[in-house]
């Protein structure tokens, strides 16, 4: 038990999980005013609309909402923008605290600016401003969960990319190839060697050659060339030693029609395996470099967004601003 | 030689992941300033530069890394701080795939 426990130890943490969950009573706390703030506001709006004749957007309360959720939304914008881009001496873990708060207020403003409309679509400005308020809050939570998912998508490429020992696996592929390219072209042009041979009797032409090939034809010496008379009677059913030696290495390279040999990039044989794993790796880098556009254009959509929705809401403001402006000067 | 990071201003396509020989390398020239930390969003824990450091190339991951590793997001916030233009998600993506490998019983 003790053993086992100390091969754990030495373990350490493993695995890349996709469920990963790190609360903490900082996470409680913020999910607690998520909640506390839409029911507050929930609870709100009901009594309101039984209780007042005049549940509209331009009301009291309908005021009420839009300023608070117009709050929650600045405070969303501002607070997370300038803590990131603020030079002030931080701590580890202040930015992900100001992140969820971040999260906190915009889809506090959002529960908010959503009850400021009182069911009443009407307003065209008013409109298109919560839809951009919906869609920066979706494009939010979208982001979050890119935030979880492409990491480990990453990571699965890299693990492709990488050797066991860390190395650039298209580097090694790329030795190994090389090896074996080299390898049979020299092989190659050691049996190419034989028609330029041409002039000399084949026995000679064999026994020039080095390496494998001449030893394994040294029982054919020249003075044995053809000393037994040549008549039929004597040719024998029996395979003959060359015909034995057929699946020799030196016969490697002579392809006949219904030989493996005959296949494209048989000549070099384990290079295809090699130019797969290549294409393979490459295929993996460049997923790699996608999944990391995506996570950086998510960013810059999110901020496009927020842009969008400011603007909306700006021409919403003054919008409403025309048209009630009038109304409140000649009360 | 693979390139990595974010690199500001460069709009040519770059590779997040390095090699363990630069990865080592990088770590080795850490100064373990802690502003690639201080700048990290997904930091939630008050690790370490010089436990990140120890456990990102080799040995047993302690569970504040590990949860780190698993909440980083490769987001690049950590590359315009340092000082010595290091690339902390590229040592970071060593620590993930590491992890990432231990987890299939590599």
């Amino acid at each position: 038990m003790a053993v086992t426990d100390q091969r754990e130890q030495n373990k350490g943490e493993t695995g890349y999980n996709w469920l990963f969950f790190v609360g903490g009573d900082a996470w409680y706390l913020r999910l607690f005013v998520i909640f506390l703030g839409a029911a507050a506001g929930g609870i709100f709006y009901v009594w309101y609309t039984q209780h007042s004749n005049d549940a509209s957007p331009d009301s009291i309360a309908g005021y009420t909402y839009a300023i608070i959720g117009t709050i929650f939304l600045l405070l969303a914008t501002v607070l997370y923008s300038l803590n990131r881009r603020s030079h002030k001496k931080r701590t580890v873990g202040q930015l992900h605290r100001s992140l969820n708060w971040h999260i906190c207020f915009g889809v506090l403003g959002l529960v908010f600016l959503f009850l400021h409309s009182f069911g009443n679509f009407n307003l065209r400005s008013g409109t298109y401003a919560l839809y951009g308020m919906i869609a920066l809050t979706l494009s939010g939570a979208v982001g979050r969960f890119l935030d979880r998912l492409i990491p480990r998508l990453i990571t699965g490429e890299v693990h492709k990319a990488l050797t066991v020992m860390g190395d650039d696996r298209m580097e090694t592929i790329s030795q190994k190839l090389q090896a074996i390219v080299v390898h049979n072209t020299q092989d190659l042009h050691g049996f190419a060697s034989v028609p330029g041979e041409k002039s000399h009797t084949a026995s000679t032409s064999l026994v020039s050659l080095s390496g494998p090939v001449s030893s394994d034809f040294s029982f054919m010496h020249k003075d044995q060339a053809l000393q037994t008379p040549w008549d039929l009677a004597y040719i024998s059913l029996e395979a003959t030693p060359q015909e034995l030696s057929r699946e020799a290495n030196h016969y490697r390279f002579i392809p006949d029609k219904k030989s493996e040999l005959t296949r494209p990039g048989a000549l070099m044989p384990g290079a295809q395996e090699h130019i797969s794993e290549l294409q393979e790796v490459e295929q993996a880098m460049q997923r790699e470099i996608f999944y990391r556009y995506v996570i950086r254009y998510w960013r810059k959509f999110h901020v496009l967004l927020a842009l969008l929705m400011l603007a909306l809401t700006l021409w919403h403001i003054i919008y409403a601003g025309q048209l009630l402006l009038p109304v409140l000067l000649h009360r | 030689m693979l390139k990595t990071g974010f690199e500001s201003g460069a709009n040519s396509v770059v590779m997040l992941h390095k090699t363990v020989p630069q990865v080592a390398q990088e770590l080795h020239a850490c100064i373990g300033c802690n502003e690639c930390l201080l700048a990290c969003p997904a930091a939630t824990d008050s690790i370490t530069i010089d436990v990140l450091n120890r456990e990102t190339l080799a040995g047993p991951i302690s569970v504040p890394v590990a949860r780190f590793a698993r909440s980083c997001y490769q987001c690049g916030a950590c590359i315009a701080p340092c000082p010595v233009g290091l690339h902390r998600d590229a040592m970071m993506m060593w620590l993930k795939v590491r992890m990432l490998r231990s987890g299939w019983g590599e």
